[in-house]
């Protein structure tokens, strides 16, 4: 028993890994532009296609499609943050709910129109089991795993010591004051944005080798368990999310392993609703930042 | 009432309009056809199984008239849309029941249309046969459940779940199952049928039972749970495209060879093998018929369906169509009459040899008739055997 809570707990901080690069760009956008992006699982979804397309299309290996993957995210998102997001800056919130899902059912319709609505098997990725004492898992969650450490450590030094990033946490504290100070503030909504989409995409295209398949369709479950992860962590709070993300894949790894499979979707809405019930400014801090 | 819907019922008025003045103005070979209906969907999505039925029916009407008919008459579709839609086929049941006045349907596909035709055939007592819908409660209400003049010549999913699970044991010598289904009315019915037939098997037993949703795509937590419970199979009625996401997974958690795959959800196709070969293979699954099986009869269909529609390969539903089609019209030869009643009666005697095997009618007319058992070995599917077995209906 002992051994089968801690494969489940190591079950979880993989998944929860995962929650967690998406989240984490998730909460940076909510920071400094105050709206929640229905859309953010399809940068994850755009992220998986782009890898699958350099892969069955040009044959290319699977490190090269993590470039390739990322980089066509990115510059959708680019586009998208100059012709939609930029413009919700102070706009109000109903704006940026009605712009974000806009965006998402435009990005999984164009998605299915090119390339059809059926599955696709996702070819490639590190997929050799390794042992770890008595349970084998794919070399490719171990990339994940340290993938999202090193990821989120690097956000926290950009947050703290970086010009982007005191810039990041100026807009999210007071955008007036950014305008007198002469800060830019839609370049920042624009570049953290983009930054989040392609943190976005990066989980998508490290998660497509274990998860196989990929179709139009696959952001939106992971949208929704991102908003779990985004209200635990304290909205806007970067490293909240982490420990809330692995917090949500561990309680669902044990929730599906002890109780049945089909109560795993529930553990997040229920945290959300304890969340918003007990502590809506999240786990972390006394105090609502927002 | 949108205005694609009116413009497609003004075009269908100006269409049948067109075609009774074609009728009247043909009434010489108008006598000699004898006129059946055939309901499936043939628009939106499912429209493609639509189209492999008729073809399918179609084939065997031309083959059935070229060996001089029924009762001397020619053998004619009526061909009706129902959009996989219940309140369509109930449009197109009664326009040929009422406007057409035919004493025999086929359809539909989808079981939530066939269930919505069942009264009204049975109201205006024309016989209905269907040839594809797999829910168990088509034929629990039909002959001594009620409706006497539905038949169906298609295995349900209860008679599949039973299929899989004899075989299973009694041939692979699986004891310990754990259940991994999808989470519908599919999979949790196929799982209740199983549990139905269980008791049959003194030895077998499941361990575990998780049903997971369409959209998942993480099982390790779950897998992990199968592995340390020991059982030796893991009984999964689930969507075709979340099987090799279960089987890449399995591959990484070292389960290979270890627990195999029974039941259904593509198991045997190319693309779900080739995601981890050597998790699939010993896999079992069912399936009502195949391009691939071996009798003469079914080879014989496969040729003659390449040739007639260019080369494209049959399917379940083109097979099952056609195959139907010449069942009725083998209840047509034993009445020795076109009236509805007789071929009803002959039908629920008959003893028909279809490619698949001997196919008879219990006393819910619903068709007792192999399926084909389907395993993975080397990395290729291979049949293994046709069973048969006979529902316990509800008392």
């Amino acid at each position: 028993m002992g051994s089968f809570i801690l494969e489940q707990i190591v079950n979880g901080v993989i998944t929860g890994s995962m929650y967690a690069l998406v989240a984490a760009g998730m909460t940076m956008i909510f920071g400094v532009l105050r709206a929640i992006n229905f859309a953010h699982g399809e940068y994850y979804m755009l992220g998986t296609f782009g890898a699958w397309l350099v892969i069955s299309k040009l044959d290319a290996p699977y490190a090269v499609s993590i470039v390739a993957g990322v980089a066509i995210a990115a510059l959708i998102a680019a586009l998208i943050g100059r012709l939609v997001m930029q413009r919700l800056v102070g706009a109000p919130f109903q704006a940026g709910v009605l712009a974000t899902i806009g965006v998402s059912l435009i990005l999984q319709n164009a998605v299915i129109l090119a390339f059809g609505g059926g599955y696709k098997v996702f070819e490639g990725g590190w997929i050799e089991p390794v042992q770890i004492g008595s349970f084998g898992m794919a070399q490719q969650r171990i990339v994940l795993v340290v993938t999202a450490l090193a990821v989120f450590a690097g956000l926290e030094w950009m947050v703290r010591k970086t010009r982007m990033g005191k810039a990041i946490r100026a807009v999210s504290q007071n955008i007036e004051c950014c305008h007198v100070n002469g800060i830019d503030v839609e370049s920042v909504v624009r570049r953290t944005f983009l930054l989040g989409t392609a943190l976005a995409a990066l989980s998508g295209v490290l998660t497509a080798p274990v998860n196989v398949s990929v179709y139009g369709g696959m952001g939106e479950s992971i949208t929704l368990k991102t908003f779990a992860v985004i209200v635990m962590g304290g909205m806007g709070n970067v490293r909240g999310t982490l420990i809330a993300g692995i917090l949500l894949g561990v309680v669902e790894a044990l929730v599906s392993g002890l109780i049945g499979l089909q109560y795993r979707d529930s553990v997040g809405f229920v945290a959300l609703l304890l969340m918003l019930m007990f502590r809506p400014h999240g786990l972390f801090t006394q105090k609502a930042r927002f | 009432m949108s205005t694609r819907t009116i413009v497609r019922r003004a075009l269908l008025a100006a269409c049948g309009a067109a075609a009774l003045t074609a009728m009247t103005a043909l009434p010489a070979t108008a006598q000699e056809v004898y006129k059946i209906g055939l309901v499936s969907p043939l628009s939106g999505a499912n429209a493609r199984y639509g189209a492999f039925a008729n073809k399918g029916a179609n084939l065997a009407a031309k083959e059935i008239n070229a060996a001089g008919g029924v009762q001397g008459r020619k053998l004619e579709f009526v061909s009706g849309d129902s959009q996989c839609v219940p309140a369509e086929g109930v449009s197109a049941t009664k326009r040929m029941i009422s406007f057409d006045k035919l004493p025999i349907i086929i359809g539909d596909i989808c079981s939530s249309v066939t269930l919505a035709m069942q009264p009204l055939a049975e109201e205006a007592g024309v016989l209905l046969v269907n040839a594809a819908s797999s829910n168990p409660m088509i034929t629990y209400k039909a002959g001594v459940g009620g409706f006497k003049w539905t038949f169906r010549n298609y295995p349900t999913d209860e008679g599949r779940a039973a299929i899989v699970l004899e075989h299973a044991v009694k041939n692979r010598g699986l004891k310990t199952f754990a259940v991994l289904s999808v989470d519908s009315d599919y999979g949790r019915g196929a799982i209740n049928f199983t549990k139905k037939y269980l008791p049959r098997y003194p030895d077998a037993k499941i361990l575990s039972e998780d049903y997971y949703k369409d959209s998942e795509t993480d099982f390790r937590p779950v897998l992990s749970k199968i592995r340390n419970s020991g059982a030796q199979a893991i009984l999964m009625y689930g969507q075709a495209d979340t099987t090799p996401i279960v089987a890449r997974q399995m591959l990484e958690m070292g389960l290979a060879g270890k627990v195999v795959l029974v039941g259904n959800g593509e198991f045997n196709t190319a693309k779900t093998i080739a995601a981890a070969p050597s998790v699939l293979n010993g896999s079992i699954e069912a399936a009502a018929w195949l391009p691939e099986w071996t009798s003469a009869r079914s080879q014989k269909f496969v040729d003659d369906y390449k040739k007639a529609y260019g080369g494209e390969m049959p399917n379940n539903h083109a097979y099952t169509h056609w195959e139907t089609t010449h069942l009725v019209a083998a209840a047509i030869k034993a009445a020795a009459s076109l009236k509805p009643e007789d071929v009803r009666n002959a039908l629920a005697k008959i003893k028909y040899d279809s490619a698949m095997g001997p196919v008879t009618f219990d006393d819910h007319h619903q068709a007792v008739l192999p399926m084909v058992l389907l395993e993975v070995a080397d990395g290729k599917p291979v049949i293994r055997s046709a069973i048969a077995v006979k529902v316990d209906y509800p008392k």
